[in-house]
């Protein structure tokens, strides 16, 4: 028997089962993901959106309907289902540094052409309020002298919105290990053997889409086995 | 007796069973030898001091008379020892807390409260979302629009909670509410607490005063809801968040981890309705950003604080569902959870094929797959293991060692 790459967590934070910790996982992921069906919403409000916008959302509608297989299966777990799951965790943790990377360079570059002018006046009327993007049409607006002192400094700002960008990009990790070892309690366990003849035989006879749903997951299940075994 | 509720409720209550039953004696002796006997454990520690603590600061930091407010906190304490009112006001304790905390949150001094952040949630919200999915939701606004946001955000909201209860006390099993209320309140509190300590502004903010810097001294926005006090001509909304005792309370939203939390409930005890229920928790995220009242982000966090909260609470305090039971009535007996019988990881020592290989000691190669499966044969010499794990071995591809 192979050992995996890397020492996985037995447990959630020390104290959780692992199935219980998959649960918190996949609904926190698939809460995430919805962002991506809102933004879709872009296409009736008329809301411009980049092509990096496209794909991320496109993709997030994606990994939610993986995701939430493994919800309903959390309790009657399925080896094929979870090896999917888990390899697409894996390249979405790679997905979201890079999109959260690019979307930060977006952010400061927006900010960079910060238009000094106050916009305080600009949107009395409500409906018009409503109307209104700032950061679409490059209106932020600097900070302005801080006389009371109950307003966050800039550097206040800066430091806060780093920590939680990085905090939900280190329990992102450490959530795919968790997922990870998981799926590697699973391999080890005969009651969620895959036998392969079994799915061969079960994929004659379906649509299209379903053989290559199955054979997607019959990859994943290969490479978790070669990987963490 | 055939009244109604009997015909409804009663007609599947098991004889001589009483676990549904309500307490309604008034004798305060019995509360008091229930706490002579009550031996708590670490997390009822954590509990009574934590819940206790916030009381306390609320009781030293309400600018109330004094007087009212020792009134108060007798009556709620008389109310705690009747055992008629103890079963629901002393569950009921996380929310009263909640609410003690959140009606004296706007009383707090303005120069001892941490600053108020702008740019954090909108750029978070960037950063980890693409864009700001209010702003894109809000871009283009009509009528319907704002009738179909403010039902959800201005209506049911306020009402969902009180309607959730009551359905889940009648057709829920015996001590769910209570499992509710300690969920609901905790959600709440610890929201109340986030938004104190970390004062974000809200979309409306920026739509209104760009990234100014904000200070406690503005009023609160209605946002999208000033359209409907225009429609229907009143001012009821902009009035009251003008008024708001958290006005920089965005983060979490409160009104996303109070739809989420009614919606894992009921999902937990009607499963057959649970499209319905994810509805009205996507209906609302919409509404709410549609309404400029909150960022994608602060849902998130809303709705996650209800998901890990609720998840606590049904492993540890719900007990089990029998979705063929109508009622509370219906039930014989509370069943709760068993986390690691019910771990489907976990070895059971009844079943060879159910022992983990990790806890084996094997000195062959498992990796053999790709070998065809061997169906054992009649004319195989004698074996002692049961056909079952046979088959399993076989399965492994591990039958020819």
């Amino acid at each position: 028997m192979r050992s995996s790459l890397v020492a996985l967590p037995k447990s959630f934070l020390g104290f959780m089962p692992l199935y219980l910790a998959v649960e918190i996982v996949l609904g926190i992921s698939v809460l995430n993901k919805c962002s991506g069906v809102y933004g879709i919403l872009a296409l009736f409000t008329g809301h411009p959106l980049d092509f990096m916008q496209w794909v991320a959302y496109l993709w997030s509608v994606f990994t939610l309907i993986v995701f939430v297989q493994g919800l309903y299966l959390i309790h009657k777990p399925n080896l094929l289902v979870f090896s999917q799951i888990c390899v697409l965790y894996t390249v979405d943790t790679i997905c979201t540094c890079f999109f959260t990377l690019w979307f930060t360079t977006q952010w400061f570059t927006l900010e960079d052409k910060v238009d000094l002018s106050s916009i305080a006046g600009d949107a009395s009327s409500t409906a018009s309020q409503a109307n209104y993007n700032p950061i679409a049409t490059g209106k932020l607006t600097a900070r302005s002298i801080d006389i009371s002192g109950q307003s966050a400094s800039e550097s206040y700002e800066y430091s806060i919105t780093i920590l939680i960008t990085l905090v939900s990009l280190i329990f992102r990790f450490y959530f795919n290990f968790i997922l990870a070892s998981f799926v590697q309690e699973l391999l080890h366990h005969p009651k969620y053997l895959v036998d392969r003849d079994d799915v061969e035989q079960d994929l004659k006879n379906k649509p299209i889409w379903k053989r290559l749903w199955a054979k997607s997951q019959k990859g994943c299940y290969k490479l978790c086995k070669n990987l963490l075994e | 007796m055939a009244n109604p509720f009997s015909r409804w409720f009663l007609s599947e209550r098991p004889p001589n069973c009483h676990v549904a039953d309500l307490e309604t004696s008034l004798d305060p002796h019995q509360t008091l030898l229930k706490v002579q006997k009550f031996r708590p454990t670490l997390s009822d520690w954590v509990h009574y001091l934590f819940l206790g603590s916030i009381m306390l600061f609320v009781f030293i930091a309400n600018p109330a008379s004094w007087i009212l407010k020792i009134l108060c906190y007798c009556l709620l304490g008389a109310l705690i020892v009747i055992p008629a009112t103890s079963q629901f006001f002393f569950n009921a304790l996380p929310i009263l807390t909640w609410l003690a905390l959140y009606f004296t949150s706007s009383y707090f001094p303005a120069d001892r409260r941490p600053p108020i952040t702008v740019k954090v949630l909108p750029a978070v919200e960037t950063i980890l979302y693409g864009d700001n999915l209010s702003d894109i939701l809000a871009t283009s606004t009509n009528s319907f629009l704002d009738i179909l946001a403010w039902l959800p955000y201005g209506l049911f909201h306020f009402g969902a909670p009180f309607v959730v209860a009551i359905i889940l006390f009648i057709f829920g099993p015996p001590t769910v509410l209570q499992g509710y209320a300690f969920a609901f309140g905790y959600m709440n509190l610890f929201g109340v607490i986030m938004q104190n300590v970390f004062p974000a502004a809200p979309p409306w903010y920026k739509i209104i005063y760009g990234l100014q810097s904000a200070n406690y001294g503005m009023h609160g926005s209605p946002g999208g809801l000033a359209r409907i006090d225009k429609l229907l001509g009143i001012s009821m909304y902009t009035t009251a968040f003008s008024n708001s005792s958290v006005i920089f309370g965005a983060f979490p939203s409160l009104h996303s981890g109070c739809s989420t939390m009614e919606a894992l409930f009921f999902c937990y005890c009607f499963p057959k309705l649970k499209p319905l229920f994810i509805t009205y928790v996507c209906w609302l995220w919409w509404s709410t950003m549609y309404l400029t009242h909150h960022y994608f982000v602060d849902l998130m966090a809303g709705s996650v604080l209800s998901y890990v909260i609720f998840q606590y609470t049904k492993y540890t305090h719900l007990p089990i569902v029998d979705t063929s039971l109508f009622c509370r009535w219906s039930y014989t007996s509370i069943e709760k959870y068993d986390v690691s019988k019910n771990d489907p990881l976990a070895a059971d020592s009844n079943d060879i094929e159910s022992v983990p290989l990790s806890n084996l000691e094997l000195d062959f190669d498992l990796n053999m797959t790709d070998e065809p499966s061997v169906s054992p044969s009649i004319f195989d010499g004698s074996t002692s293991v049961s056909r079952s794990s046979e088959t399993s071995i076989t399965s492994l591809g591990v039958k020819r060692a």
